[in-house]
């Protein structure tokens, strides 16, 4: 399998332990990635509501982009896969925009056709790779109770992204399971972190995001998983904002899901990523170091 | 590129409305609402059917987008969309939210949201990441200048300085 790695902007500026992690995993399950000149996707919220032409001409020149190479876009971003694949969805349904858009394309020598494909690495591991393919890759299943969060731009619009079951989520839950984690059911799986709205109300983002982590702590986890960068700042970086604002005490790990994949498959250099977190999960960490199968008794730090 | 005049916005954001009776579970799933009741998803429609104008509150920004609304209306009302419709009508009159103008800018001239600081490149360096190949920036410029980005931007600069 050959994919234009799309890391977006969050990922290969700020988060690069992230993008180390896809690229860790990638060479195991065939999965072969190029590197092209990508802008911003451009972020599915602000972007489109300041110019939604802008955003869709942006969207279409990186998509024309992958068409040239011949290639899919593999997404590690959720904002950057429900961008993109809306972007697609109205050049695709509308030939009066494509038409429009091609126009300013031809100026800087570029045009979308509309044989490009946008996939989520969730779907690519999912889909095309298989629980069973990931089950045999893990070397040291991590036995941790989990909360996932499926982040809301994977998940909606489920006609255009058809990724899983907008209210009932359950494919993250299993890619989970098959490193070994138990992974946790709770009331507001589907909820928004509160990201879209952090540079323009603080108040209400972290207050969205309170409202998101006193459900996920409800049911005891030990870690987070999640599948997007952005929903990884707000609940890493953002629930120690939460607990300032609201007087709370949360103190959750929170992984990108291929940073648990690499550790669980004993992937060299997993030490260098997991370093990077704000919120540590020393157990985690030890069983890196050690590559024991199983803690016994483990508790977050 | 052709700018779609408001008064036909206007009429497309209430064509899209007309199905939604009111029932609020667009409100119900909103989590912007659930902390903040000053933003309520249904009142937007609401004053779109009631009115037929476009009510600019400054309050359409606090949208999230995670279009929950519009994933639970039973009567399949967009309205993730309609709230975008209506920023950009917003934008067009240079009312946004200054971190938006921000991040506008940032890509004008980067053609990314957020600049890789010298921390990340070294980062990226020690984690033997690739460099990534940089987009042409005269390609960006072009589209702002071609989509009305650049328009918009001018627009909020000018209302900055002539307030109401």
């Amino acid at each position: 399998m050959r994919f234009a790695l799309f890391p977006g902007c969050t990922i290969s500026d700020r988060l690069p332990f992230i993008e180390k992690s896809i690229r860790m995993i990638a060479p195991h399950f065939n999965i072969e990635l190029i590197d092209l000149p990508f802008t911003c996707c451009p972020e599915p919220n602000s972007v489109r509501s300041f110019s939604d032409k802008t955003w869709l001409t942006m969207g279409a020149r990186n998509l024309a982009l992958a068409e040239e190479a011949g290639v899919n876009i593999m997404t590690a971003c959720a904002g950057c896969f429900e961008s993109l694949s809306m972007s697609k969805h109205v050049l695709d349904s509308k030939p009066s925009e494509k038409e429009e858009v091609n126009k300013v394309l031809k100026k800087i020598g570029k045009e979308y056709k509309g044989q490009v494909e946008v996939r989520h690495i969730q779907q690519v591991l999912y889909e095309d790779i298989g629980i069973e393919e990931i089950q045999r890759n893990v070397q040291y299943p991590i036995n941790y109770r989990a909360v996932i969060h499926p982040g809301c731009h994977t998940l909606r619009p489920q006609k255009i992204l058809n990724l899983d079951d907008a209210e009932a989520p359950m494919k993250l839950d299993e890619l989970v399971r098959a490193i070994g984690m138990e992974s946790l059911d709770y009331m507001d799986k589907v909820m928004c972190c509160g990201a879209g709205v952090r540079g323009i109300n603080r108040e209400i983002a972290f207050g969205v995001l309170r409202e998101k982590m006193d459900s996920m702590m409800m049911v005891d986890p030990e870690v987070a998983v999640v599948f997007c960068p952005t929903c990884f700042i707000s609940f890493e970086a953002g629930q120690k904002v939460v607990n300032r604002m609201f007087d709370k005490k949360y103190n959750l790990p929170v992984y990108y899901y291929t940073e648990i994949l690499a550790a669980a498959m004993g992937l060299e250099g997993v030490e260098s990523i997991l370093s990077e977190h704000r919120v540590k999960f020393s157990a985690l960490g030890m069983l890196v170091a050690k590559n024991e199968p199983e803690i016994e008794n483990a508790t977050p730090h | 590129m052709e700018r779609t005049t408001d008064a036909d916005r206007i009429n497309e954001i209430q064509h899209s409305a007309q199905p939604c009776f009111q029932c609020g579970i667009c409100a119900a799933s909103c989590p912007i609402f659930r902390v903040a009741p000053d933003f309520n998803p249904r009142m937007a429609v609401d004053e779109v059917l009631r009115t037929g104008t476009v009510a600019m509150t400054g309050r359409e920004w606090f949208c999230a987008y995670c279009l929950m609304c519009e994933e639970r209306c039973p009567m399949e009302v967009a309205l993730s969309e309609i709230l975008i419709d209506i920023k950009n009508l917003s934008a067009n009159d240079g009312k946004v939210p200054p971190s938006i103008i921000e991040m506008m800018d940032v890509i004008r001239f980067t053609g990314k949201v957020s600049h890789a600081s010298k921390r990340t490149e070294k980062k990226r360096r020690e984690l033997g990441l690739p460099e990534l190949p940089k987009p042409d920036v005269d390609e960006v410029q072009t589209i702002f200048e071609m989509t009305g980005a650049l328009d918009r931007l001018m627009r909020f600069r000018e209302a900055e300085v002539e307030p109401e």
